[in-house]
């Protein structure tokens, strides 16, 4: 059955082609580029089949495949997915695909780009699928390193990078390789980027791995088989609220939840556009989904005690990141805090709770990826134009690129939320669920909506509109087949999904249905616990 | 108590035949220096690795077949433990000599004695793997460590080599004499030399004992290079010829994990409360002093020198655990370091061989010059950090699973925190090797030998990262030997 191995084929057709780029000269760009093509369209193409053949009706965790890794660790190469791993599954690998012709014309050192672009590509998706947390963790900590390789050898300098150059020493070389560089504010050349970056997400790892083992060590069944754990494992509550503390801990910062968000505005920035679109699309995800993964499903009692904390920062989240957008003067950080203030409503609709947030919010996981994506190969292919991303240094791009302003106004339409696009699907279901638990932090967020509205219009005006720049050098729309095409894919799963979310919404409710049926499973004990208590106590009373 | 008398019957002679050939093989290379002038150095190199490749094989059968016993009066053991390092000790020599072969070309003088010395430090720590009593440890121990007094000098013209022969001998021979002096206190409280007599006899904790066992782990934190007593590691690895330093900086830090193994865990497993506060208290140090010193490092061999303290506070996490689970992770991390540090290492010595330079700076750019090199340098420098699918990220999970299952929440918090730090200074190289233009752009051209040395530290590097099940199964069964121990 195809069914069996389908996971496998997504997962390792990357890889595999990543193997086989490595033995084909740099020079032969044709033959690397058509390689890269085959082997990340394969991936696209099975998990496309992956998200339609996916049984609604049946749920639960499909197209299974295990095999022991290791006995003795109590480690199985456990793949499968449920309703929320399969939609993600399909926009990392649709983000892949689309960043192989997004980078298309990258002069130095191609095939070293696209076999990063591989292994992370299928990193993230092996993090999606996988139902061990040993591998959970293994795939996690793998998609780090390719984005520092990325940064530093295909990054940009961000802005006043000149200025520090000039005043601090020539070359800026040894400012950027003091050990408090970190400490510094010199914030703008790609290796800071890249080291924050990594060092941040590394320090989120290592606690995340922390608990992972404390989960492994307590649950005392010698495995890392996330559901055995869920099913046998017998962790008490205190227990479940370390791990929950250590894993949240772990695994925020990548979602950039409001205290450790600082890297992610710089890393996008600096990142080549391929880069930033996985990363902004579905790396970043990565951090909810597996705070879902984890420690929803492991841990409803301490989850429950935790998310009206969770609640209070998504809204700091929405308005921070909102405000921040506003004030910034870079295309690409302003839609790299814009993507900070949307994991607020994700956040937000985790912290519901209830069926339809908790759908929203994995809807909404969905459809950032597809506005993310287009919006940074968009910010891509015009700093490749005009070699900037300064805002007021651009204008006018409407008279040169009439396609690609079509298509940011369409990405920057469908991620503040116009209706059509699926963001708008996601907040409505994010607002609805959140309203019955927590009003107030509603109001906040939909009104913060305003902000997102105020400087994507803004942004939209100054770049695209009004009279085109004089200074800029000769430019031209994206007119090349393999410069539209992902455009134009991102803007159809944009749409499509956004006008006809059904099947969407089904197939994610049946991910999210048996992870809420855990949470009521965890009350009723909790509460039977309770009334057997008091039935004790008074029996003692009355003694 | 009536002597013992022994019979040469009892020797069971099958038991250190492997070593009997290595000494024979030792002599012939010697000889075949002496006496045949003509024969090229690089082919006397290829005799002595073949050589060490039967030798390895047998010593696989014998791991097949269960061969095992005492010889000498129970002074020597061969048991799966003992196999599991001697096979380790024969495959990293093997590889050090095909990466020696370029840079000796380039001595002018004493390049056949070379791989007689190697030889001969290889079949030292051979015994010293198999040491079954504190007498034997101690001559074995120094047997070995005598081949690389004389290798670290061996660049007799430069200052730098023979200043860290001096600090080498010096320090040796004081560690030595901690150890003697530990193994008589530890005499007189125990009345036995042997481990197994000592085992089956726990003697009472007492202060003499603990004294002993003090000096007795000062004198081999020496020999590991573990904080506090770690001085002459970054001087030595610097001074020394790079493929001296590659070897001294695996092959015997693991034999001497060897003999430590024994003595903790095979003799004083009673007195686990004596000494894990002194293992917690080393390893806590050599881990973080180890990699906050890596940081404002200059010179490579340095670097890596600190890194390498810092490998051996990590291993030492494995040890205080005091469990089989913890062994094991420690025999599973020394697989997985030997690949990646001899790797960086061989890498180190390809560069040099060209340029003659060590320095951080000079690597800048390597990825223009030779991309082969500089995706080695990656892929070793992200294990030696334990990043996934690599070797060093099963083998810190593992070592730090042992030690979550004992409760040693703040050693594992330590070590996850130098973790971070470790990931700081190794993406520090890969910046400079990716990201930097460098200032010349002349290919740098890979001999034979090397390459196959750095495509079997590649190979080594993935392998154990995607598939470490048999090497597991293998850490398991050597750690069998060690009877008392708890499952985890």
């Amino acid at each position: 059955m195809i069914s069996n191995y389908l996971l496998l084929i997504i997962l390792f057709a990357p890889f595999l082609g990543a193997t086989v780029l490595f033995f084909i000269p740099n020079t032969q760009k044709d033959v690397v580029r058509s390689i890269t093509v085959f082997f990340s369209g394969v991936s696209l193409l099975a998990s496309l089949f992956l998200f339609y053949s996916f049984d609604i009706s049946q749920g639960g965790y499909q197209f299974i495949s295990r095999t022991v890794w290791s006995e003795t660790l109590g480690i199985s190469f456990y793949l499968g997915v449920d309703g929320i791993g399969a939609p993600m599954v399909l926009a990392s690998a649709l983000l892949m695909f689309c960043g192989v012709f997004v980078s298309w014309d990258v002069k130095d050192r191609l095939k070293e780009f696209y076999i990063n672009l591989l292994i992370l590509g299928s990193a993230t998706m092996g993090v999606y699928m996988s139902l061990d947390l040993f591998f959970l963790f293994f795939f996690y900590e793998l998609s780090v390193i390719p984005m520092y390789l990325f940064l530093i050898m295909w990054g940009r300098h961000t802005k006043g990078y000149k200025d520090m150059k000039g005043h601090i020493d020539m070359s800026g070389e040894e400012k950027r390789n003091s050990v408090a560089f970190f400490l510094n504010f010199n914030k703008n050349s790609k290796e800071y980027a890249a080291m924050k970056l990594t060092l941040y997400l590394s320090l989120g790892a290592v606690v995340a791995l922390l608990g992972i083992l404390y989960i492994y060590v307590q649950s005392g069944l010698n495995t890392f088989d996330l559901i055995a754990i869920a099913e046998k494992g017998n962790l008490s509550l205190e227990v479940k609220e370390i791990a929950f503390i250590l894993i949240f801990i772990g695994f925020a910062p990548i979602a950039a939840i409001f205290p450790f968000h600082s890297w992610s505005p710089v890393g996008y920035a600096a990142a080549p556009p391929a880069a930033s679109m996985m990363h902004a699309g579905v790396l970043k995800k990565l951090g909810h989904f597996t705070i879902i993964r984890i420690c929803f499903y492991l841990f409803p009692e301490a989850t429950t005690k935790w998310m009206p904390l969770i609640a209070i920062l998504c809204v700091i989240n929405i308005v921070y990141g909102g405000l921040v957008a506003f004030l910034q003067k870079d295309t690409k950080f302003v839609i790299g805090y814009s993507s900070v203030g949307h994991m607020g409503y994700i956040f937000l609709g985790l912290a519901s709770l209830n069926t339809i947030g908790l759908t929203g919010a994995v809807f909404f996981l969905y459809a950032d990826a597809m506005a993310m994506g287009l919006l940074f190969a968009l910010a891509g292919f015009i700093y490749y134009q005009t070699n900037t991303l300064d805002i007021p240094s651009l204008g006018g791009l409407v008279h040169k690129m009439p396609f690609v302003t079509l298509c940011f106004v369409v990405g920057g339409a469908a991620s503040f939320g116009l209706p059509g696009g699926m963001n708008f699907v996601g907040e409505v279901m994010v607002f609805m669920g959140a309203w019955e638990v927590y009003p107030i932090q509603t109001i906040i967020a939909a009104l913060a909506v305003v902000i997102t509205w105020a400087y994507y219009f803004r942004m939209t005006r100054t770049m695209f509109f009004g009279k085109l720049n004089p200074a800029l050098p000769d430019i031209r729309d994206a007119r090349t087949w393999y410069e539209r095409l992902p455009l134009v894919l991102l803007v159809f799963f944009t749409l499509f999904f956004g006008i006809f979310p059904g099947r969407f919404i089904s197939v994610i409710e049946k991910g999210v249905t048996p992870i809420l049926a855990r949470f009521d499973r965890s009350a009723e004990n909790s509460a039977a616990q309770k009334t057997a208590l008091t039935v004790k106590t008074g029996d003692e009373t009355s003694k | 108590m009536t002597p013992e008398i022994m019979s040469f019957s009892d020797l069971n002679l099958k038991l250190i035949a492997p070593e009997l050939w290595m000494t024979l093989l030792a002599c012939v290379v010697l000889m075949m220096d002496v006496f045949c002038p003509k024969l090229s150095k690089p082919k006397l190199a290829y005799f002595s690795a073949a050589g060490m490749g039967l030798i390895t094989l047998l010593i696989i059968s014998y791991g097949i077949d269960g061969v095992g016993g005492t010889s000498f009066s129970g002074m020597f053991v061969l048991d799966p433990l003992a196999i599991f390092f001697k096979v380790f000790i024969l495959l990293s020599t093997i590889l050090m000599i095909l990466a020696s072969i370029d840079a000796m070309e380039k001595i002018p003088y004493f390049r056949g004695e070379y791989y007689f010395l190697l030889l001969f430090s290889a079949l030292g720590m051979m015994f010293m793997v198999s040491a079954n009593d504190f007498l034997s440890l101690f001559i074995t121990l120094e047997f070995s460590t005598f081949g690389f007094y004389i290798l670290v000098a061996y660049l007799r013209d430069n200052l730098k080599s023979n200043e860290a022969a001096i600090k080498f001998f010096i320090l040796g021979a004081l560690s030595a004499a901690l150890i003697a002096y530990g193994i008589s206190l530890v005499y007189g409280e125990a009345g036995t030399l042997l481990f197994d007599k000592i085992a089956a006899n726990p003697p009472t904790s007492s202060i003499g004992l603990t004294i002993g066992l003090l000096f007795i782990f000062i004198g081999i934190g020496y020999k590991l290079g573990a904080v506090p007593f770690h001085v002459w590691v970054p001087d030595v690895y610097q001074g020394a010829p790079t493929t001296v330093t590659a070897y001294l900086s695996v092959v015997p830090k693991a034999a001497t994990f060897a003999i430590f193994l024994r003595v903790v865990f095979g003799t004083f497993l009673e007195l686990k409360t004596d000494w894990q506060w002194m293992i917690v208290s080393i390893a806590v140090l050599s881990m973080t002093y180890g990699n906050i010193t890596a940081i404002a490092q200059k010179n490579m061999k340095r670097l890596l020198a600190y890194s390498g303290i810092s490998h051996i506070g990590t291993l030492l996490i494995g040890m205080a655990a005091g469990t089989a689970m913890g062994v094991e992770s420690i025999l599973f991390y020394i697989l997985t370091y030997l690949f990646a540090n001899i790797g960086a290492f061989v890498v180190v010595i390809i560069f040099q061989n060209l340029t003659d330079k060590d320095e951080i700076e000079d690597f800048t750019g390597l990825n223009r010059r030779s991309p082969l090199m500089a995706f080695a340098m990656l892929i070793f420098l992200l294990s030696l950090a334990g990043v996934p699918p690599l070797a060093g990220f099963i083998g810190k999970v593992y070592v730090l699973a042992a030690a979550m299952h004992q409760g040693l929440i703040f050693i594992v918090v330590v070590a996850l925190i130098n973790m971070v730090i470790s990931f700081y200074y190794y993406l520090i190289i890969v910046k400079k090797i990716y990201s930097v233009e460098p200032k010349e752009y002349t290919p740098i051209h890979i001999s034979t030998p090397l390459k196959v040395a750095l495509y079997i530290s590649i190979a080594g590097v993935i392998l154990l990262g995607i598939w470490p099940n048999p090497f597991i199964e293998a850490s398991v069964t050597a750690t069998s030997v060690f009877t008392n121990l708890m499952p985890k």
